[in-house]
């Protein structure tokens, strides 16, 4: 809730003045009752028709000034909400943009998505609802019970004690609801659990003959999923007829009570009325209650996954007692010097290690090539090198200094970085490219397209460099957006390079003739592969299994320790033979 | 303060193209899709809530008692105002009151058992839908599903159902009761007064002038507000995807900018969006004090007239207020029937897809199988266009490994498919143990073979669990015994919890070579007579695939195995290799025969093509 108050307050001035138009509305149609029982009493009894003529001119005006400060009131209300949504999924974007990939990773992007849009525009609409309607249903109850007992104590008095008997057993309804609710939201995840998972196994499960087991299966989830929607909205439901029935026992006593005072002349018949009146509204304020109810239970768990957000932690702080050394280190390039010291890594949040012990040191320029099997720990190993996550054990320097005592921007623009999977953005393919670096000039683009083997294939597509590329653009190989994400990385002149798997669908000339123009740009090259054809020229072999490090030194010097490295070679020799 | 409060105002108005808008009551909000077959889409909802046909002509009963109830209430109360109020006489005063107090407590209980039987009819019918739904299908035919889209189906299957749900529950029956109320209450009032009746129906082309002026506004402006949402998730969707670049070229703060440029844009077409379109609540009060004040003003004339009683303005008073709410909820309602009736359209479209074919009345079981395959002049094609698989003939004996090879499209997977009966053959037979498949129940068939696919697919669940979906009756120790033979054990009991380590059904946490080797240890458990390993090794790494082969191997010793794999190295010990290419069957024979042969297959050796 505090998050709420707080993004509000910005907009108190136009929250406050949709709160007032509302009052103003309400203000009207609470005295409507009273005029009426005016008409009642000294027009119609006093047969005086120029006084119906002006309590109906009265009402015809005041109509119109609550349908103004209604319409005002839209206003106000839609700009406090909008702005409130604005400045919340501003503020809540620039949070994710804050994480570490390591707190990042721990939310579905999925889950990340919804919550920058529907949670967001969940709670904007509740606002809305709130600065109009919601908060109409207790001010009308405590508005009418109060002109009730204003136009006639007594009678006033049995409308007033409806509304503890009210108040207690909505309390009820609504704390059992919200339980119940929230069993009904966890059945439904289960069941959609159970169809997510026949979706994808779908060929499994064919194959294996387990289709009535998967139906028993889902048959029990939907079953249980019915039950409690069935208890829960018969509690709902049951909250109408209730309070139907408590404020018409209300209305009973005072047609019974009025009929008493009108005889002995304690009342007049249009006072009685105008609590009957007041009656009726009550009930009519409180049918939206349901609804009512409903909205602000997803309110609140969408608030609750907003904050869950903005409670984790953000950036690894750039520890503040190295700020000294990093403005001095400042002026210096990168080099490219590279040295692991007995790494060692694990996920957070789980006890598994992916890397252990791992050392080795690169001199800049040289070329360093990573195999190993799926899971070995590759990617998490070049992924510690730009501080995407951080080492649990060990250290890793550049140019003699600990990575995580440099200044966390000064080291990401220094190395260029081609993830595992293809990844483009929106936009033309110079765009794309100069993602790398915004100021890039053309020449340093093309400079990049050439050494990342694509400039010819650029030059190829409808408008060259300005080809739109995604939805509605041009669709180009996997091995071309491979190379376009190189290029991207080259842009940046970078004095360390990582190649995650990204070469894997280039062809062997390609491959080569990348691998040569890389050594012109003499940056330190982290390159993952799978290939022997681009181990063999490699100035160090880091062979990985299961995450320490099983072998390392060039190709002759593995031929000669690694049984693994030479069992590769051979699977791959035919392979190899069909290239030359 | 007076600044702040000028803000609202400020907001550059944006340029309207007015919609055509029909004149009507639609709230802005549009039902999400139209349906195309109305009545029939309605036959079948009926088919369905019609199993439960004396209960929903109880709960319709209810319906017309509480909607009159509801109408005699108001009415008494102005009876009472002008028979036992004003004058002082009435006899029957008590009788009155508890006349009326039986009305009302029949009012609350009529209202609550409709709703109470309303809602266990309409879960037990979103039940029963949503259960046949899906047992129909998980038996579609495999090409189903290669069709379409996995996040279409799951939204059938939820939203949908949901769409539906929610509309039993409460507009169903608001629709019903919402029109009883409208009819009775016009014709009362007319009754009673028509004069005062017509003039409060001033109200009613004003409603319609207002509403008109607000959607025709409205609508535009929810479109580009959808627009802007629209591009604003595709710009969410592309950063969060490629956060680890942005990471990685620390360009956070451009895509921040990126994202308030759209936020902006959502924000303007947003305020004026919900800004008009809140009128109409307003409106629909504003007419509602308008026709509050007709009745208290002139009913008030003409009750000093004498022409009607102030009772009759105590029930007008209430009616008004009856008549528009109804209107009001009509609309709203109308809308989300529109798309239940849209979105059960959807559920019925898949119930109407054909499941596989039922086994003929005289399949049988097999106990026990040999695994002697043989196709003998088998042709195949997906539709009748051109043949994917022309006259193959093979024979595999018991033990034996037979490979597929040939390039993409030559038709290996669909062998697999017609030796599982995914689908039938168009001519030729397919035998094993000299039993035609035809004649053997699919279940009975299947459950003689065990496949190891691409992709592997674990369920939500522990290890072992997994591993027993090969056999739902296997002891524990039999699980770990077929861990064992897969070379998984070791593997298992490194992890933190061994057997019971829980698993996502992404799977992540282990990698994909271990998950190949549970794949592995679920084949070996089932225990199979025949065996296909389909591509089971080509989205594994040359690492990987040298680590699981002596899991592979123990898997195959005594099976008869299908294995379809791309890169050739790794089926050079088969005992039979068929060289497949646009459905021929080119060559086969072991890798050294064909070698001698020469042709496609040196070629493919060779060459490296794939």
């Amino acid at each position: 809730m505090s998050l709420i108050s707080a993004y509000l307050k910005k907009y108190r001035v136009a929250a406050v003045a949709a709160l007032v138009m509302m009052l103003i509305e309400l203000a009207v149609e609470l005295s409507q009752p009273l005029l009426i029982s005016k008409i009642i009493d000294e027009g119609i009894k006093g047969r005086d028709p120029s006084v119906v003529w002006m309590w109906g001119g009265v009402l015809i005006g005041s109509a119109l000034i609550a349908f103004i400060a209604g319409i005002l009131s839209s206003f106000f209300a839609s700009h406090t909400s909008q702005g409130f949504a604005f400045d919340l999924r501003d503020k809540l974007y620039e949070r994710v943009q804050s994480f570490t990939y390591e707190i990042f990773n721990r939310f579905a992007a999925s889950s990340l998505i919804t919550r920058l849009t529907s949670d967001v525009s969940q709670l904007q609409d509740t606002i809305f609802m709130s600065l109009r309607f919601m908060t109409r249903v207790p001010l009308v109850v405590m508005g009418s019970v109060i002109m009730a007992l204003v136009v006639h104590v007594k009678l006033g008095l049995i409308l007033t004690l409806t509304v503890p008997v009210l108040a207690v057993f909505l309390y009820w309804v609504m704390k059992r609801a919200s339980l119940l609710f929230r069993n009904v939201q966890a059945r439904l995840d289960g069941v959609n659990g159970v169809i997510q998972e026949n979706l994808t196994g779908i060929r499994l499960i064919r194959v294996f003959v387990r289709m009535s087991h998967e139906i028993g299966r889902f048959a029990g989830f939907s079953e249980n999923l019915m039950r409690t929607t069935i208890s829960a909205l018969r509690l709902t439901e049951t909250t109408m007829p209730f309070i139907l029935l408590i404020v018409n026992a209300g209305i009973l006593a005072v047609l019974w009570f009025g009929r008493l005072e009108i005889s002995t002349g304690d009342a007049t018949l249009g006072e009685t009325i105008a609590v009957i009146n007041y009656s009726l509204r009550t009930i009519g304020a409180l049918s939206a209650l349901s609804w009512i109810v409903v909205t602000f239970s997803r309110a609140r768990a969408s608030l609750q996954r907003i904050e869950d957000v903005f409670a984790e932690g953000t950036s690894i702080p750039d520890t503040s007692s190295s700020s000294e050394k990093t403005s001095l280190i400042h002026s210096k390039p990168i080099q490219g010097r590279v040295e692991f010291v007995k790494v060692g890594f694990c996920y957070p949040g789980s006890d598994i290690s992916v890397l252990e012990n791992i050392s080795f040191t690169v001199s800049p320029g040289e070329r360093v090539a990573i195999m190993g099997s799926t899971g070995s720990g590759k990617s998490s190993l070049v992924g510690l090198i730009p501080r995407l996550y951080e080492e649990n054990s060990g250290a890793i320097r550049i140019d003699e200094i600990d990575t995580r005592e440099m200044d966390i921007s000064r080291l990401r623009h220094a190395i260029g970085y081609v993830p595992q999977e293809v990844l483009l953005f929106t936009g033309t393919v110079r765009e794309n490219i100069a993602w790398g670096d915004e100021n890039a000039t053309l020449e340093q683009i093309q400079k990049a397209a050439v050494a990342a083997q694509i400039h010819e294939t650029i030059q190829g597509l409808p408008d060259g460099y300005e080809t739109k590329l995604g939805q509605r653009g041009v669709n180009l190989s996997g091995g071309q957006k491979q190379r376009l994400t190189i290029a991207r990385a080259l842009v940046r002149n970078p004095s360390i390079l990582i190649l995650d798997d990204s070469t894997s669908a280039l062809d062997a000339v390609t491959e080569g003739a990348l691998l040569e123009a890389l050594k012109e740009m003499s940056c330190t090259t982290f390159l993952i592969t799978q290939k022997i054809s681009s181990t063999a020229s490699a100035d160090l072999i880091l062979l990985l299994d299961e995450g320490r490090l099983i072998g390392s030194g060039n190709h002759k010097e593995l031929m000669v320790s690694s049984e693994l490295y030479r069992t590769i070679y051979k699977s791959q020799l035919g392979e190899e033979v069909q290239h030359v | 303060m007076f600044k702040a409060l000028l803000e609202p105002f400020r907001h550059p108005r944006p340029v309207i193209t007015l919609a055509e808008g029909k004149i009507g009551l639609a709230t802005g909000r549009k039902p999400k899709s139209k349906a195309k077959d109305w009545s029939g889409t309605l036959k079948r909802i009926w088919n369905y809530l019609a199993k439960r046909k004396v209960k929903l002509a109880l709960v319709l009963f209810m319906v017309v008692l509480s909607s009159l109830l509801s109408l005699l209430g108001p009415y008494l109360v102005g009876v009472a105002v002008d028979d036992f109020l004003e004058g002082t006489g009435g006899k029957l005063w008590g009788v009155f009151l508890i006349g009326l107090s039986l009305v009302y407590i029949f009012n609350s209980l009529t209202s609550w058992l409709q709703n109470i039987w309303m809602i266990e009819i309409a879960q037990e019918t979103v039940y029963r839908m949503r259960t046949e739904l899906f047992s129909h299908l998980i038996k579609l035919p495999i090409s189903f599903f290669n069709r379409r889209q996995q996040g279409e189906i799951m939204s059938r299957l939820t939203n949908d159902i949901e769409n539906i749900s929610s509309t039993f529950n409460s507009s169903a029956i608001q629709i019903f009761s919402s029109i009883l109320t409208l009819v009775g209450t016009v014709s009362v009032m007319l009754w009673l007064s028509p004069i005062l009746t017509l003039l409060t129906f001033i109200v009613v082309p004003l409603m319609a002038f207002g509403m008109r002026w607000i959607t025709r506004r409205t609508g535009p402006l929810f479109k580009e507000r959808q627009k802007n949402m629209g591009e604003l998730n595709g710009y969410i969707e592309e950063t969060l995807s490629g956060q680890r670049i942005i990471k990685a070229f620390s360009q956070e703060e451009r895509v921040i900018t990126g994202f308030r440029e759209r936020n902006e844009r959502i924000m303007l077409s947003g305020y004026w969006a919900q800004a008009i379109s809140g009128f109409i609540p307003k409106l629909m009060n504003g007419l509602n004090n308008l026709s509050f004040a007709i009745v208290a003003g002139v009913g008030g004339i003409l009750a000093i007239n004498g022409s009607i009683t102030v009772g009759v303005i105590i029930v007008f008073v209430e009616y008004t207020r009856q008549f528009t709410r109804p209107l009001n909820d009509l609309a709203n309602q109308w809308n989300s029937l529109l798309s239940a009736i849209a979105g059960a359209e959807r559920v019925f479209e898949v119930l109407d897809e054909e499941t596989e074919a039922k086994d003929e009345g005289a399949a049988k079981t097999l106990e026990t199988v040999e695994g002697e395959v043989e196709f003998s002049g088998v042709s195949f094609s997906y539709d009748e266009a051109g043949d994917t698989l022309q006259d193959i003939s093979f024979m595999a004996k018991p033990g034996e490994m037979i490979a597929l090879v040939g390039p993409t499209g030559a038709g290996k997977t669909t062998v697999i498919g017609l030796l599982s009966r995914f689908y039938n053959p168009h001519k030729g037979q397919i035998t094993i143990d000299g039993h035609d498949i035809t004649s053997i129940r699919r279940e009975s068939l299947r459950g003689h073979m065990a496949f190891v696919l691409q992709d592997t697919f674990l369920f939500k669940g522990s290890i072992r669990d997994n591993i027993r979906y090969g056999r739902l009756d296997a002891t524990d120790e039999e699980v770990e015994e077929a861990a064992k033979l897969a070379n998984a054990h070791s593997f298992i009991m490194r992890m933190p919890d061994g057997y019971e380590r829980m698993l996502a059904t992404d799977g992540s946490g282990i990698s994909q070579g271990q998950k190949q080797l549970l794949a592995i240890a679920r084949a070996i458990l089932a225990d199979p007579a025949m065996l296909i390993l389909d591509e089971a090794t080509s989205s594994i790494d040359t690492v990987t695939e040298i680590k699981i082969q002596e899991g592979l191997q123990a898997l195959m010793k005594g099976r008869t195995s299908f294995v379809i794999a791309h890169r050739l190295n790794t089926i050079r010990s088969a005992d039979r290799i068929l060289v497949l290419q646009g459905g021929h069957l080119l060559q086969q024979g072991s890798h050294a025969e064909l070698l001698r042969q020469g042709g496609l297959y040196s070629e493919l050796v060779a060459g490296g093509a794939k």
